[in-house]
């Protein structure tokens, strides 16, 4: 084991899977270590290279595994490998260093005379890496979900040395009229996968669905996390004052009555299980969240107050055809989102008049990558033209994606068929017109109850609004081109479907 | 969503006709319209035309006077046409001309497909006399357009510069009145203290300019206090506004301004401030108006109360 022998390369997180000390001793210069990953190593000494502006508490937290002796027997070369790779992964998602810098090298380390003969090997192992800059300037177009816009961005890293970054974003876009945050990010425990998010934001945005803009201004303290198996959690408590303001002259009555001041104060706890094959063109895998928000109970305090869950499923499987082995690229696949608000009464009661929700809290649904065949926010309870959104709804899709002829399953072209449906209900009293014994607009904890039953069960009040079409689909990696012909099937009076072509831009669709 | 309206539209035009009676099959079946949501159906399914004015939900419901002037005299006026209306608490960004008030007229039908549009405060008069049940009666008739002299004119500038600054000063950049403030404006906005500073900010500062910029400059001090308005001016002109109007007043012999028979828009607009004065300042601005003219623009005042407020004690419920 004289030789020092190096295996380097990139370590990053997002490749699927990242060579481990064991798989990359099958190949290379390293299938010597195959036969010695039994033999009894330790090391004497670690050396991280590179790492110029990193904290040593940092490090220290990284490559105390590999630096501690746990094994009671000692340890042997693969543990010691392995431990180094676990906490090579570990560094590189700290993003701080560059994806190709990485290199560990290991040699043996020499014996000093008056030591006892052993057959130990000592080791030093030496790190390589290189930082990535640590102020980034960027200017460009970004696509989020139905909207297009032009961003800058600045972003120092590390900036104490910890992994910490400080991101500043001003955008303007196609709906968001001007929209600015700084958000300072930081790993606990010098664990990536542990992170602490301050954000602050202020951002005025155009909802044509529903004539109005709406201003936001406030902050939000994120702590994501990610699971032993790789599912995502975030809980953030947030603070916004939103404003809905700039109504259209046409706007409707509903609008009107909710203009003006709100504050939101809430807690919001997010899951995310994904297991598809490629997030902007599944074809395999399946993907699971859930959002669940608690706003105005309790302690949070603001103007509005309620409970709001969402659950969002889809999944896809590849279709295999006759007699073939290659991969067709042919899937189906399917998806279905469900939500729910439930107004609360404010403080900690559990019962007590409780305020019906507002437009901005309101669910919307409809659009291109959506419920399909219907305008953005063009299902649900409409006032004349705007789209006033609903307290319950469900949505579901199936679709098949097919490779084009010629274009081959490899590519991110593909033809689709689909069939989506959704309904989109509000919550109300039902009680019979100029019935004026409703004093003011709090309901008790009784009339909401029965409220939200009476929404949930007319969910399948008669057969939901359904579209279906064709179309083709373009993932790109960045963001998911859709272009349909589709057509309503049903649709209640005043929702807002469309015939013919419909083009979305998205990063989240049914 | 991406879809540019433009390309919708040249798509609409360029239909071929097979496509067009495709399209005409579609919907298969239209059912029922979807109930609007409890907040919306509350607020706005009212049989009654709907004045959004400031106001406090419990005043609101019991049609008592409004805390702004501006919103004061559209209500004092509609209150003296026989339009049987109701008030709704609201803010300005729910008004289509930015100001509040403004009226929506009942849904015309139970569906809530359409609804008539907004009606800004200038055509509030106009709609009254359109809608009221006793429009062949013109004992209630107001004259909507009062082609208002060059004497009237100067009478009115006291009311909309004089004593609306002398209004705006004592209000939003007076201390002693910074509660009054808050209660009025900005706790009906939001619960949260942050929100209510950042509004208060803005409407101090929104005040003190339009003092300066309505006087043209000639208030302005160097003083940081009271946004670099001078008060001692701005209340001196009010006295002095003040004055000439009980003189005005007390000079008609009908008891409302100009010898007219009914009171109408000008009374209306002395009534907004002098009324909000003396029931939210009783010791500074509202002493003043009392004390002008020997008490002539309190005795308007208490006329105006009693014609468009009869059997009001004058007491809000409390909160």
């Amino acid at each position: 084991m004289a030789a020092a022998l190096g295996f380097g390369g990139s370590n990053a997180p997002d490749k699927p899977n990242p060579p481990s000390a064991a798989h990359s001793a099958h190949h290379g210069p390293a299938h010597v270590l195959d036969e010695h990953r039994l033999t009894p190593a330790s090391v004497s000494s670690l050396e991280v290279h590179g790492a110029t502006n990193t904290r040593r508490s940092l490090l220290d937290h990284v490559f105390q595994p590999v630096v501690e002796d746990l094994a009671p027997g000692g340890t042997t070369l693969g543990q010691v490998l392995d431990r180094v790779a676990l906490a090579t992964k570990k560094l590189a998602r700290f993003d701080i260093f560059k994806e190709e810098g990485f290199g560990v090298f290991l040699s043996e380390a020499p014996r000093t005379e008056s030591a006892p003969p052993t057959d130990r090997t000592e080791l030093d192992i030496s790190i390589r890496v290189k930082e990535k800059s640590r102020l980034v300037f960027s200017a460009g177009t970004d696509f989020g979900n139905a909207e297009g816009s032009a961003y800058t961005n600045a972003v120092a890293r590390n900036i104490f040395g910890g992994a910490e970054t400080l991101s500043v974003n001003a955008s303007t876009g196609t709906r968001t009229r001007s929209a600015y945050n700084a958000t300072f990010s930081t790993p606990i425990n010098g664990n990536p996968d542990l992170r602490l998010a301050v954000e602050a934001l202020r951002s005025e945005t155009q909802k044509p669905w529903a004539s109005h803009d709406e201003q936001l201004t406030g902050g939000n303290l994120r702590l994501a996390w990610l699971s032993e198996n790789d599912d995502s959690h975030t809980l953030s408590y947030s603070s916004v004052w939103r404003q809905l303001t700039g109504l259209s002259a046409t706007a409707s009555p509903t609008v009107r009555a909710d203009a003006g001041d709100s504050l939101k104060s809430s807690v919001t706890h997010t899951f995310t299980r994904d297991r598809r094959d490629n997030p902007m063109l599944p074809q395999s895998g399946y993907l699971l969240r859930t959002v669940s928000e608690l706003a105005g109970w309790g302690l949070l305090q603001g103007d509005v107050s309620f409970a709001k869950t969402e659950v969002e499923a889809s999944g896809a499987l590849p279709v295999a055809l006759p007699g073939r082995t290659a991969k067709s690229g042919i899937s189906v696949g399917a998806g279905l989102r469900l939500g729910v608000l439930y107004p609360l009464p404010s403080g900690f009661a559990l019962t007590g008049p409780a305020q019906p929700s507002r437009i901005n809290d309101r669910f919307q649904l409809g659009g291109p990558l959506g419920v399909r065949g219907f305008k953005l926010g063009g299902l649900g309870p409409h006032d004349g033209a705007d789209s006033v959104g609903g307290d319950v709804f469900a949505a579901g899709s199936v679709n098949a994606l097919l490779p084009l002829p010629r274009v081959g399953a490899d590519s991110p072209l593909r033809l689709q068929l689909f069939a989506n449906t959704g309904r989109l209900v509000a919550l109300n009293r039902k009680s019979p017109k100029g019935n004026e014994s409703r004093e003011g607009l709090a309901m008790g904890s009784a009339t909401v109850f029965r409220g939200v039953t009476s929404a949930i069960n007319e969910l399948t009040n008669g057969p939901p609004s359904l579209a279906a079409g064709v179309g083709l689909v373009y993932a790109h990696p960045v963001a998911r081109f859709e272009l349909n012909f589709s057509l309503p099937l049903v649709l209640r009076r005043g929702e807002e479907g469309r015939k013919g072509l419909q083009v979305g831009v998205g990063i989240s669709f049914l | 969503m991406l879809v540019s309206p433009s390309c919708s539209v040249s798509w609409r035009f360029g239909i071929p006709r097979p496509l067009q009676q495709l399209f005409d099959y579609f919907p298969l079946r239209a059912l029922d319209p979807n109930a609007l949501p409890e907040r919306s159906q509350c607020l706005t399914s009212s049989d009654l035309p709907t004045l959004y004015v400031f106001s406090t939900e419990s005043d609101a419901r019991l049609g008592l006077p409004s805390f702004n002037p501006g919103c004061l005299k559209w209500q004092t006026l509609l209150r003296l046409s026989s339009l049987p209306f109701r008030i709704l608490p609201s803010t300005n960004h729910a008004s289509p001309t930015g100001a509040l008030p403004f009226l929506l007229p009942p849904r015309t039908t139970s569906t809530s497909t359409s609804s008539p549009p907004p009606v800004p405060a200038s055509q509030l008069l106009a709609y009254a006399q359109q809608h009221s049940p006793s429009t062949k009666d013109n004992s209630n008739k107001i004259d909507l357009d009062p082609d208002l002299g060059p004497r009237a004119q100067a009478y009115l500038s006291l009311v909309t510069l004089s004593l609306r600054n002398a209004w705006l000063c004592a209000l939003y950049l007076d201390p002693s009145h910074a509660d009054l403030l808050a209660r009025l404006y900005a706790r009906p906005a939001s619960s949260s203290r942050a929100v209510q500073a950042a509004l208060l900010a803005q409407l101090r500062a929104a005040a003190a300019e339009q003092i300066v910029t309505s006087t043209g400059g000639m208030v302005v001090t160097t003083s940081a206090a009271a946004g670099g308005v001078d008060e001692e001016s701005v209340y001196r002109e009010a006295r002095e506004a003040m004055e000439a109007l009980a003189g005005m007043v007390g000079e008609s012999g009908t008891g409302w301004v100009f010898g007219e028979a009914r009171p109408g828009v000008f009374d209306a607009g002395l009534f907004s401030y002098t009324h909000l004065m003396m029931e939210f300042m009783g010791e500074g601005l509202g002493r003043m108006v009392s004390e002008s003219g020997k008490g002539e623009l309190a005795r308007h005042r208490g006329r105006m109360l009693e014609a468009a407020w009869p059997g009001w004690d004058g007491k809000r419920p409390t909160e």
